[in-house]
């Protein structure tokens, strides 16, 4: 039994790529459901985001698996073998976990500590299991990759501050303004990072958005998909005097809005503070203007600095996480390498306690003649005998670290005792012995 | 005995300030409840020793900073409820620790005097060091307001973004905190006033025969009044707020602490009770 996992990132391959071997687009559960009718895995989660699709999988023969899963991968998108084959990773095992612990904590995320990945791997887990794709291991690595993840980011603080322009920009208005519902928001210029900010401003429920730009009929439409109001581009000066934020992000090669005009616009309203993100590269605001009290002036580069820091901060916390994540791998793989040598314990446990129980049937003539007491010591004995006989394979088997080590063990039992056989005598077993098998192994791990 | 809030007040403190430093959410739970701790061991110690001297132990100095104390950490622990923002306690609950030494160290509860043997006593005292406690949170706050309004112009986010509310909140918290420091202020000069108005014609007591708005004391608290009312005035009329205001509130404070300590102690003529 071997964990495997194929794959493709923004590590390894280009956003068209990414785009194309998509799997929300034709639906998760239709691929899992494939996965099962054209591979030999046992257990199966898809992880499909927009920076990655991956297949976390349990099989026998992961050379098999990779096969298959290319095959599967190249039929279900239609994209030819030969063209993924090149943007495919593959994992095995130990690597899969940490991998998936990675990812569950946002480190092999394109910016470190994100916190959406979390969320989407709990959908993939939560949709496979709703398919019935998982089984003992997956049910135990996926939860486990959530608690890990949690425990990484809160432990490390990775997570922590801004790292993208405009969510900078939010961060900054929520500690000027607290909550930003009831401001009123001016957007200067209808380009893509105005777009981008006024949709995170929208999120957070301003009262207002009003849209100016050259063209008119841009800020219209830009008005109609942010749920703005346009305004006349000779009126911008006038509208501040209204405004909580200002976005300015014209292509204009000259400031569009002086000192004068911010003063002019403020001596109404005295202290009341108002954020002015001036994102237009050349600056579209009079950088005197940041003078004025109540004003706060960020332009692109105050922004991006800030997400620089941010990131810096994030990158200095990423040995520590990696360490966390160390301790996290070795302590599930401990898990899974008990869960391998169990049914071969079990096996030999069965199979020791068979004969004895055959002997004992065998002597029974014998020992009639014992005293009650007497025959209780026998029965004693022989159990004692059996236990010590077998505490020292039952610690090496748990202690076996190498899962080919575990199946060559396994095998050799096999042959040496006769496991697969019927035990010799009558071969009447105690229903519990193997349940008292795994009795005492679980004791063992417990210890 | 009287030493038990004192050493409260200082482990909360020290718990205040790693809670702030280390951004340690247990050592804040923690700073909270020792915190509480002092506050209901001071009024338990205040509550023995108006039972001991038969009046409220507000008389001297000593006894009125005691007072003020115990009201600023109940007002204090009343914001933290309410805003659950912890962050403001490493700058005043290190105030109330400095000022408890002082009645701590002189101990003594002071002697009433037949003339202050009023029902007056209580609502004029009381409301004076609430409108005070309220006062120093309002400062506070202000103080606070200015430092991450400062890292907010200077564009250098670091140490006081990362754990101060933002500017917003801090401006209406100081709005609020003076509105009810006006309040109380108000009431107790009023009651101050009715209550000279009917001792003073035939006092012997020269203390009595001291108050006067050329009292030290008296003079300088009604300064105190004047600057509050203007910056209710400027908040609601002129469009103050800010640094503004929360400068104003920092300067009526420092008169305030002014008012309290040396004048009460040395200067005044008319309430020097101790």
């Amino acid at each position: 039994m071997n964990l495997f996992l194929l794959g493709a990132s923004h590590h390894s391959a280009p956003i068209d790529l990414r785009e194309r071997i998509d799997f929300t687009r034709r639906g998760v559960p239709e691929a899992l459901g494939e996965i099962g009718r054209r591979t030999a895995v046992h257990e199966a989660v898809v992880l499909s985001t927009c920076n990655r699709s991956e297949i976390y999988t349990v099989c026998d023969n992961p050379r098999h698996a990779r096969q298959t899963l290319t095959a599967f991968m190249s039929g279900f998108h239609d994209v030819p073998e030969s063209e993924l084959a090149t943007h495919l990773y593959t994992r095995h095992d130990a690597d899969v976990v940490r991998h998936l612990f990675r990812v569950a904590a946002g480190l092999d995320s394109l910016v470190v500590g994100e916190p959406q990945i979390l969320g989407q791997v709990k959908d993939a887990f939560t949709v496979a299991a709703g398919e019935g794709r998982t089984g003992t291991v997956l049910n135990r690595l996926f939860p486990w990759s959530f608690t890990a993840g949690k425990r990484v980011r809160s432990a490390t603080g990775l997570g922590e501050g801004a790292v993208s322009v405009s969510y900078a920009a939010i961060a900054l208005a929520r500690k000027i303004f607290g909550k930003l519902e009831n401001l009123h928001v001016l957007l200067v210029g209808a380009g893509e990072m105005a777009e981008l900010t006024a949709t995170h401003l929208r999120a957070q429920q301003v009262r207002e958005i009003g849209v100016a730009n050259r063209t008119a009929s841009h800020a219209e439409a830009l008005a109609g998909r942010v749920g703005g109001t346009a305004i006349p581009w000779e009126r911008v000066a006038n509208e501040l005097g209204a405004c909580d934020i200002v976005v300015a992000a014209t292509g204009s090669a000259s400031p569009i809005i002086t000192r004068a005009d911010v003063e002019a616009a403020l001596r109404p309203r005295l202290d009341r503070p108002l954020f002015i993100i001036d994102i237009g590269v050349p600056r579209d605001v009079d950088p005197a203007a940041g003078d004025i009290e109540q004003v706060f002036l960020y332009n692109i580069d105050d922004l991006r600095s800030i997400v620089q820091e941010n990131l810096a901060r994030r990158q200095s916390r990423l040995d520590r996480a990696e360490l966390m994540i160390d301790d996290e791998v070795n302590r599930f793989m401990a898990w899974l390498r008990s869960r391998a040598a169990v049914p071969t314990v079990i096996a030999l446990r069965e199979r020791f306690e068979a004969v004895r129980q055959a002997e004992l049937a065998r002597l029974q003539p014998k020992l009639a003649g014992l005293s009650p007491a007497a025959r209780a010591r026998v029965e004693e004995v022989t159990r004692l005998l059996v236990e010590k006989l077998l505490s020292s394979p039952t610690e090496r088997l748990k202690a076996t670290t190498d899962e080919e080590d575990v199946a060559a063990y396994a095998e050799m039992l096999n042959h040496l005792f006769k496991l697969s056989e019927e035990p010799p005598g009558n071969g009447e077993t105690e229903p519990d012995a193997a349940a008292g098998a795994l009795a005492a192994f679980s004791r063992d791990r417990t210890r | 005995m009287s030493a038990i809030p004192l050493l409260l007040y200082v482990a909360a403190s020290a718990a205040y300030a790693v809670h702030f430093g280390r951004r340690s959410d247990l050592a804040g739970r923690c700073a909270t409840l020792l915190l509480a701790a002092a506050a209901l061991t001071h009024v338990f110690v205040i509550g023995m020793q108006t039972m001991e001297s038969g009046h409220l132990p507000v008389v001297g100095t000593s006894g009125a900073i005691s007072g003020f104390v115990v009201l600023l950490a109940l007002a204090y622990l009343y914001t933290e409820m309410m805003t659950s923002e912890r962050s403001m306690g490493v700058f005043i609950v290190p105030a109330m620790a400095f000022l408890q030494a002082i009645p701590t160290a002189t101990n003594a509860v002071a002697s009433r005097p037949p003339v202050l043997e009023s029902q007056w006593l209580a609502v004029h005292v009381l409301s004076l060091l609430f409108a005070y406690a309220s006062f120093a949170l309002a400062c506070v706050v202000g103080v606070t307001y200015v430092l991450l309004f400062k890292e907010l112009k200077a564009k250098h986010l670091g140490f006081f973004y990362s754990r101060l509310p933002s500017l917003r909140v801090l401006d209406v918290m100081n709005g609020r905190a003076v509105a009810i420091g006006w309040l109380f202020l108000t009431l107790g000069l009023v009651v101050g006033v009715i209550w000279l108005a009917q001792v003073q014609p035939g006092a012997v007591d020269p203390r009595v025969q001291a108050m006067s708005l050329f009292d030290p004391k008296i003079f300088v608290v009604l300064l105190i009044w004047l600057v509050y009312t203007f910056e209710l005035y400027a908040r609601r009329s002129l469009g103050w707020s800010g640094r503004r205001a929360a400068l104003l509130s920092a300067v009526g404070f420092t008169i305030v602490l002014l008012n309290f300590v040396p004048i009460g102690y040395f200067a005044t003529r008319s309430h020097n009770f101790y």
